[in-house]
């Protein structure tokens, strides 16, 4: 009791560096790990390091590569982060993105006559709201019984990848095409385009917006401070007047739309039709992120431009030295089991 | 005391972060003996036996065990030496028997077919050697604290330890549970075996330890037998202050009352015919209870007769069954929590790790857990005021002496008592009409309880209505104005002031209604 308290600010860049000298380190040995498969495998590791790490700087066309890569990643991520941070798993952000994609194209074919000011709107919207639709089973019985959210997202998915097919195949399908795939939006859905040479659509500045509302709302809100809190301990918050399983509810949508609104945007920004496949492996990405990011909004972004880094290194190793893509998936992977590992290293 | 101790540390440091938690610590433990390790919140009392216990790694020192130098890595390293240590919380795993839980960890013999009748009928055999008594096939989530501790101590006397730490061992105890577990301790002395008792609470270490070390800031400040000590030295050492004890309300026996003000006709609070019932039974029944602006109502009983649903009751945390709950003038029955806390409301819940508080939340968040909404925290927008947050989070780990290294500190680094000084710096922060408090001041030292009795009895000089529940019949005596019992969810009699009498009390607890 005699002793002076200190109070003292954690911030500034000491900080921060402290902080990321776990993940730099998490970096280094995922390479390493990955460097030794590649020399037994009998690849240039050092060629095949500076192709996974450097592609997205060399040229123009891989710096936007990259910038495309990151708008349905770090939504995707954000799509898991928020009902994280309320200690919800949403496991159903490629479904969100999937029937979110299905609703923009349906309004994009629909409504195809319309002008840009009304159709893209109402694309970007439709998908917004299908991506949270898609979510609302889910939610609502967690909400209403507390079924396990993790279990009824991920079975989402698998409805969804039907979904598509059927919209692809049936409803609207592209006979030209040799993969499912639907007819073009009309032209007026399609997002306007930053740069034409290479094409850079303007969906990243959409991605840019929401992370930093999504940011502002978890960490300079009451409102996301009442999400938090429920994450971090459900029963003191009811206990001191937060509707938990509201917060439980809120947080899947949210995630939901955010998703959908990610779908709405790979139409149309990139395809400008529904193609089966588009969603990718964002899902899987997107966890990572938001894992090695840990739930931190202000995180997502940057790590998921790392991501995207390698994600577009990795397209290159499998064009230019006939190294697998999936390669990258190894290195992507162990960072994130060595983040944990060095919070695991850092308790003791 | 010239033999070999069979436990002894020298020359223990412990440091985290900034904070030097040991100091050159040296203790010793006898044989046969019951060792109370007495001190305040943050003393270093736990981190001491932690480190014994093999959680910690103690920055330098040595452990001996019999005269000989050992190194204790782990728990199972200590438990293979002989050392077991019971934790103020355990970790039970509720689903599972008595017997599952004892064994979880040791060779099972028959592991195939998980015959357990061997490992049962040891543990019955020790619960009847040490009055541990227990049922091995009962679950443990239908088990009270006490007989979870019970399965605790088990734990250790089945792997056969014979120095064994008990870390807080009363804190959730009835009074009658405290007594037989120190006749357990006793037995256990009385058969060679070694117990170290961890606590802060003085009346406790003077009935039942052979020798008595008090330690303060993390060094050792006094060891002695216990016939060799009085009262006053033990507090004056674990307090380290000069000034008069006299003064001190804990020695006294009454309240004064001109600090204590006077009772005023305005009810503030005012239950009745309130009834809780869930999927587990009826939990409150036929309640009706008033408390008057200045008033101090306790509620008695023993833990877990209605006490914690109550008060959720009130602050609309649990659905009424039926009944009514009025604050001022306002019906508030059916209301949510969030609006009666905003009517001036305050509430310090009993269980804090469960219901009181954020662990991975910076401590300035959990402080305005609850306010989160109101200004100056955050505007009629809903954006927060991190800069005012922050202020007055500074403010109160100041004046409540929250020992953290900061507003930005995690507050899963806190020990318990400083837990408990944030949920009360969160309650005490605001104007407040209604408090509601349940064991205010469980895992607090001495002058924080102090510090505690005086806010409630200056809040109450200036007209607060308190709602005092307490598993502490002391503190209930020396605070309160009136007091009611509860008994199995229902009030069984209420005493004022002037009749106030331990027995009278203690008979309602156990359902007795009083004849007068």
């Amino acid at each position: 009791m005699t002793e002076a308290i200190v109070l003292k600010r954690k911030r500034g860049p000491a900080a921060i560096l402290q902080a990321l000298v776990p993940y730099l380190l998490a970096v280094i040995a995922a390479f390493a790990a990955v460097g030794v498969l590649l020399a037994l495998l009998g690849f240039d590791v050092l060629r095949a390091y500076s192709t996974i790490l450097f592609t997205s700087f060399r040229t123009t066309n891989g710096f936007i590569q990259t910038l495309i890569k990151w708008t349905p990643l770090v939504l995707q991520a954000l799509a898991f982060t928020i009902p994280l941070a309320a200690g919800k798993f949403n496991i159903g952000g490629e479904g969100q993105l999937i029937v979110g994609g299905i609703g923009a194209a349906a309004v994009g074919i629909l409504l195809a006559g319309l002008p840009l000011p009304i159709l893209l709107p109402s694309v970007l919207l439709a998908g917004t709201l299908f991506g949270a639709l898609w979510v609302l089973g889910p939610a609502w019985l967690l909400y209403r019984f507390g079924i396990n959210e993790i279990l009824t997202t991920v079975l989402m998915n698998f409805v969804a990848f039907e979904l598509i097919d059927f919209t692809a195949t049936k409803i609207w399908p592209d006979p030209a095409a040799g993969h499912p795939t639907t007819v073009p939006i009309g032209e007026g859905g399609y997002l306007p385009l930053l740069l034409s040479h290479p094409p850079l659509h303007s969906g990243l500045l959409i991605a840019v917006l929401v992370a930093i509302l999504v940011y502002f709302y978890t960490d300079h809100t009451s409102a996301g401070y009442e999400l938090v809190a429920t994450g971090a301990n459900p029963r003191a918050s009811s206990v001191y007047g937060v509707n938990v399983r509201r917060m439980f509810l809120l947080s899947l949508l949210l995630g939901g739309a955010i998703a959908g609104l990610s779908g709405a945007i790979e139409v149309a920004g990139v395809h400008h039709r529904l193609i089966e496949g588009m969603q990718s492996n964002f899902l899987l990405l997107g966890i990572i992120i938001g894992l090695i990011a840990k739930g931190n909004n202000l995180a997502v972004p940057f790590v998921a431009l790392f991501i995207a880094i390698l994600e577009v290194g990795a397209s290159a190793l499998q064009r230019t030295m006939m190294i697998p893509g999936e390669m990258v998936f190894i290195v992507e992977a162990l960072i994130l089991i060595f983040v944990l590992l060095s919070d695991v290293v850092r308790r003791r | 005391m010239n033999q070999t101790p069979i436990l002894h540390v020298e020359g223990i440091n412990k440091r985290f972060g900034a904070v030097q938690a040991l100091k050159d610590v040296d203790l010793s433990l006898q044989s046969s003996e019951i060792h109370g390790l007495l001190g305040g919140n943050g003393a270093g009392k736990t981190t001491l036996m932690n480190v014994v216990y093999g959680l910690y790694k103690p920055d330098s020192g040595q452990i001996f065990l019999r005269g000989r130098p050992v190194t204790i890595n782990s728990p199972r390293d200590a438990i293979a030496h002989g050392i077991g240590m019971v934790h103020q919380h355990f970790l039970q795993i509720n689903t599972y028997t008595v017997t599952e839980n004892i064994v979880l960890g040791t060779p099972i013999p028959h592991r195939p077919t998980m015959d357990l009748t061997q490992a049962r009928d040891k543990i019955r055999a020790l619960s009847d050697r040490f009055g541990l008594e227990i049922d091995p096939e009962a679950h443990i989530e239908d088990l009270p604290m006490g007989a979870r501790q019970r399965v605790e101590i088990l734990k250790a006397l089945y792997r056969g330890v014979d120095i064994l730490i008990l870390d807080e061992p009363t804190t959730n105890l009835t009074p009658q549970e405290v007594d037989s577990l120190f006749e357990s301790l006793k037995l256990m002395v009385a058969e060679g075996m070694s117990v170290v008792f961890i606590t802060h609470k003085l009346r406790e270490v003077m009935s039942v330890c052979d020798t008595i070390s008090v330690l303060r800031e993390g060094r050792r400040l006094l060891t002695a037998p216990r016939s060799e000590l009085s009262e006053e030295e033990i507090v004056r050492t674990m307090v380290g202050s000069e000034e008069a004890l006299e003064d001190s309300m804990l020695f006294s026996e009454q309240r004064r009352d001109e600090e204590a003000g006077i009772v005023r006709e305005e009810i503030v609070l005012d239950v009745s015919d309130m009834r809780i019932a869930d999927e587990n039974g009826v939990l409150v029944d036929d309640l009706s209870l008033s408390v008057r602006a200045g008033e101090i109502l306790g509620i008695a009983g023993v833990a877990g007769n209605g006490q914690q649903e109550l008060a959720e009751g009130i602050l609309g945390i649990r659905p009424l069954s039926r009944g009514r709950v009025r604050i001022g003038d306002r019906d508030v029955t059916g209301l949510g929590t969030r609006q009666i806390l905003h009517l001036g409301v305050a509430y310090v819940p009993e269980d804090r790790l469960q219901d009181g508080f954020l662990p991975t939340a910076s401590v300035a968040q959990n402080l305005i857990l609850g306010a989160q909404r109101r200004t100056p925290y955050s505007s009629a927008r809903g954006v927060l005021n991190r800069r005012a947050i922050t202020e007055t989070a500074v403010a109160l780990i100041q004046r409540f002496h929250i020992r953290t290294q900061g507003p930005e500190d995690m507050a899963a680094t806190l020990s318990g008592g400083n837990i408990q000084r944030m949920m009360l710096a969160r309650a005490f922060a605001h104007p407040v009409r209604l408090l509601i408090l349940h064991n205010p001041t469980s895992g607090l030292d001495i002058p924080s309880v102090e510090f505690v009795y005086d806010l409630l009895l200056s809040h109450k000089r200036e007209g607060t209505a308190t709602l005092l529940i307490s598993d502490d019949l002391d503190e209930l005596m020396l605070l309160s104005d009136r007091i009611a019992t509860l008994y199995r969810g229902r009030i069984v009699g209420v005493l004022e002031r002037s009749a106030f009498d331990k027995y009278t009390i203690g008979r309602m607890m156990s359902g007795v209604e009083a004849h007068d």
